[in-house]
């Protein structure tokens, strides 16, 4: 496959049809992915729009589905939080076509480590008996975890808006609430996979139920539902002033990781210094962002999975305002309903392998943040610069809104970018203020893919059962 | 114990031959009139039987080298080399069989001196007797296996094959196996007896003569165990057949009991998605629909005669309150588990329900069970 192109595409074709790759070629993607991945930091930067996704385990169809409900790659920005592997019948094919995405459009998608990354689990959850089976040696499955050990460990999402462009969608039949009028600052939407919407929040809603701010509601809330002018400054615009009715506050950033925080870990600075590059440690801070669990609990407490923590509310909203984040996205546990916001939406775990092993009968999500401004959140950015390191996110860094084209890049907005470290160190001694306005967030739930789309009757799936 | 239905639910089909034609797992075979190809059949279900019965046996050996469970005479039942399961069968196998090990313990060993009779439903490849002798060697134990001929001739011919098991049926050395034909189907004996016998004809019988069951004392305290069995059989069917125990095989006042594990709650997400993935393997759970919650378990304990006690919590409860702190622990160090929350869901989607009839004085199962903690809720 020299160098890319037509033979890239062809391996995506085939793998998009669910058949392998020869191994020759699985050894030469997984080299090139690791050449970009080595230059990504841990955490790596990626600006709004984006769409995070959670676990897919294997269900290569349900990964279809996925795109079909989130568009297509290069059309949408993804970030997948790990765990692409096990369980699921088709954990090679699902894993090589995200890494050959990854490839093919380095900027557009971005790939974060889960602890099914692991040559240990994956031993134990499937992924390694498949490769087995699929090439009758274990070199593609070493080659994959070679990759493993270069994925990031977290991204950090910037520019995200805090506020959402309506979809024009029709009322689910299932919609029993009334949904939040198209001119207020909408601050949740929950669409099903035929784009009805099955609800919608304002920010200032009390139907928000855990999702609802501590604010009141900004007596400028009267936002237009096409904002003038569209505003690309980093975080920070007029139209989310739905807080405390100052303009110009800014959206923090969005930290998204597998499983969620470590004790170790009081800075996102300090993740950065971890040297990742190795098989997922049985302990340790790289162990626990990948394994690690929020709880009902006050503080840290032990872990029932056998590796990372369980951290509470108050861990959360400490090292959210610590690190100037509005919001922490992972995955790694299953949720029934796709998505599940917590600790005053502080935290959502975003789940996206709809009837998990066949068996579980759960939906799936996806999570959509628009970029900031955008007074049309299905526009997407056509090319795929990022502002790396643009620091926009951080707090105090931009007062006034930035006008420019939403369809420049928001690297447009490095201006006011200090970088991260700066001002993250200056923040430790500051004020305790506010916490931020989550970004506006539009879930995507889809079901399983039809069985008749698998096109497997051969290998049905047989979920096990205590019979 | 880990699937051992595997070998009773194609077997229990047959007894709903006349409304399926008892298709081959998983191959779509469409449903035949009343009573079609069921000769047809045969070999092919046998050869599934087979298959499951060894996979079930494969996946306690499993349970048994991963340190879940003791079990020294799981190997025995199984013929494949046995592969290693997820952590989460493992884990819900390890509760489902603690659990009814402990009801089972605190029947032992309330009177201990006095004889206990146990009669297993469906016991397929279930080593519970031998272990049972280990543990209590000076008990005196009545125990009742009733299986189709096609699971006890295999289970007396793994017996007869290995001298850990048939060295358990004697009394006094030196062992020999034991005195029985080489296709024998059933095996009796004062302390051990396998029934090779359709359940559903206990049911059938009504008015006239039940079905004999060698060695079954009418007057011992008796336990019957039902894991993952009558749930095979249509509700009415299963009420005649406890009837039948309660009644006739044995009456007031010996005091019964009976211990269930089944799945409940089949209305929601999982439960759904459980009754359609069984479905496509022509496994069918009629009593599930019947009794979908907890509060229908107990109540249909109470109305069968179970008149004493009728308790009932779900496997994910019991986890977490049957199961000592220490031995929690032991448990989880096992196995790194990641599949937590699918576990629950899973835990959450089977009980143990249990009632008994005293009878006379004493309040034997009573007080045997008096400190067993059933789930308040559900």
């Amino acid at each position: 496959m020299s160098s890319g192109g037509s033979d890239l595409d062809k391996a995506i074709a085939q793998l998009r049809a669910c058949r392998p790759i020869p191994e020759n070629q699985v050894r030469e993607v997984c080299y090139k992915a690791r050449e970009l991945l080595i230059e990504e930091g841990n955490v790596v930067t990626v600006d709004a729009p984006v769409t995070i996704c959670g676990d897919i385990h294997g269900q290569f169809h349900d990964l279809m589905e996925l795109f079909r409900v989130g568009g297509d790659v290069p059309d949408t920005n993804y970030l997948f939080m790990g765990d692409f592997v096990d369980r699921g019948f088709y954990s090679l094919e699902s894993f090589l076509l995200l890494l050959c995405l990854k490839v093919r459009y380095p900027d557009r998608i971005t790939l974060i480590r889960g602890n099914h990354e692991s040559r240990q689990i994956t031993t134990v959850y499937g992924f390694y008996d498949e490769c087995l089976r699929k090439y009758g040696s274990a070199n593609v499955w070493r080659h994959c975890c070679e990759v493993f050990d270069y994925l990031a460990l977290g991204a950090l999402v910037i520019g995200a808006s805090t506020t959402l462009t309506p979809t024009d969608g029709p009322p689910a039949p299932t919609n029993t609430t009334q949904l939040a009028p198209l001119d207020s600052e909408i601050e949740i939407e929950t669409l099903n996979a035929a784009n009805e919407i099955m609800y919608r929040y304002a920010r200032d809603s009390s139907q928000a139920s855990n999702s609802q701010q501590p604010s009141t509601q900004s007596p400028s809330a009267s936002s237009p539902t096409i904002p003038t002018p569209s505003n690309i400054g980093p975080a920070g615009t007029s139209a989310t002033s739905s807080s405390s009715g100052s303009p110009g506050t800014p959206g923090g950033a969005i930290l998204c990781v597998h499983g969620g925080l470590s004790p170790l870990i009081d800075t996102i600075d300090k993740i950065r210094l971890l040297d990742r590059k190795q098989e997922v440690p049985h302990e340790g801070a790289m162990c626990d962002l990948l394994w690690s669990d929020p709880d009902e609990i006050d503080g840290w407490g032990l872990s029932p999975r056998g590796a990372g923590f369980l951290f509470g509310a108050d861990i959360v909203k400490c090292f959210n305002y610590k690190n100037d984040l509005s919001l922490i996205a992972r995955a790694h546990q299953l949720v029934m309903e796709g998505f599940k916001e917590m600790f005053e939406s502080s935290i959502v775990t975003v789940w996206s392998a709809p009837n998990y092993c066949y068996r579980c009968g759960n939906v799936a999500a996806i999570l959509e943040l628009e970029e900031d401004g955008s007074n049309a959140g299905f526009v997407r950015r056509s090319n795929g610069e990022r502002g790396a390191g643009a620091g926009g996110w951080i707090l105090g860094s931009n007062v006034g809104p930035n006008t420019s084209n939403r369809h420049s890049s928001p690297g447009a907005g490095n201006g006011n970018g200090n970088g991260n470290a700066n001002r993250l160190g200056a923040l430790t001694d500051s004020v305790p203020q506010r916490r931020r306005d989550g970004p506006g967030r539009r879930y995507r739930v889809f079901e399983a893919a039809p069985q008749d789309s698998r096109g497997m009757p051969a290998k049905k799936p047989v979920a096990d059962y205590f019979l | 114990m880990s699937t051992h239905h595997h070998h009773e639910i194609p077997n229990l089909r047959t007894l709903l031959g006349s409304r399926r034609g008892g298709g081959t797992r998983g191959r779509g075979r469409g449903r035949g009139p009343p009573g079609s190809s069921h000769e047809g059949n045969e070999a092919a279900r046998d050869n599934a039987v087979r298959n499951t019965d060894q996979d079930a046996a494969g996946s306690r050996v499993s349970c048994v080298k991963l340190g879940y469970l003791l079990d020294p005479y799981a190997q025995f039942f199984a013929i494949q080399p046995s592969t290693r399961r997820l952590p989460l069968l493992n884990r819900g196998t390890y509760v489902r069989t603690s659990a009814i090990d402990l009801l089972v313990d605190r029947f032992m060993t309330i009177a201990p001196d006095a004889p206990k009779q146990i009669v297993s439903l469906g016991a397929g490849t279930d080593t519970r007797f031998f272990r049972l002798r280990d543990k209590y060697p000076e008990a005196t134990i009545i125990y009742h296996e009733i299986d189709f001929p096609a699971n006890t001739t295999a289970k007396l011919n793994s017996i007869q094959r290995h001298a850990q098991l048939y060295s358990k049926l004697r009394t006094t050395p030196p062992s020999s196996p034991l005195a029985l034909e080489s296709m024998a189907s059933s095996y009796h004996s004062p302390t051990y007896n396998i029934h090779a016998l359709d359940l559903r004809t206990l049911a059938i019988f009504e008015d006239g003569q039940l079905p004999s069951l060698p060695n079954l004392d009418p007057s011992t305290p008796t336990l019957i165990l039902s894991e993952m069995c009558l749930v095979y059989l249509q509700a009415s069917v299963v009420s005649k057949i406890l009837s039948a125990f309660l009644d006739r095989y044995v009456p007031a006042p010996t005091p019964i009991s009976l211990v269930l594990y089944e799945p409940i709650l089949p209305n929601d997400a999982f439960g759904r998605t459980m009754i359609s993935n069984l479905s496509t393997r022509d496994i069918h759970l009629p009593t599930l629909a019947t009794y979908p919650k907890l509060a229908d378990e107990r109540l249909r304990l109470k109305s069968q005669g179970f008149s004493n006690g009728f308790k009932a919590a779900d496997t994910d409860f019991i986890w977490r309150e049957w199961v000592s702190e220490d031995e929690k622990e032991r448990v989880a160090g096992l196995e790194m588990l990641d599949e937590l929350e699918e576990l629950e869901l899973l835990l959450r989607h089977y009980c143990i329900a249990w009632g008994w009839r005293d009878g006379g004085e004493g309040g034997l199962f009573t007080t045997a069970w008096k400190d067993t903690r059933q789930q308040e809720e559900g």
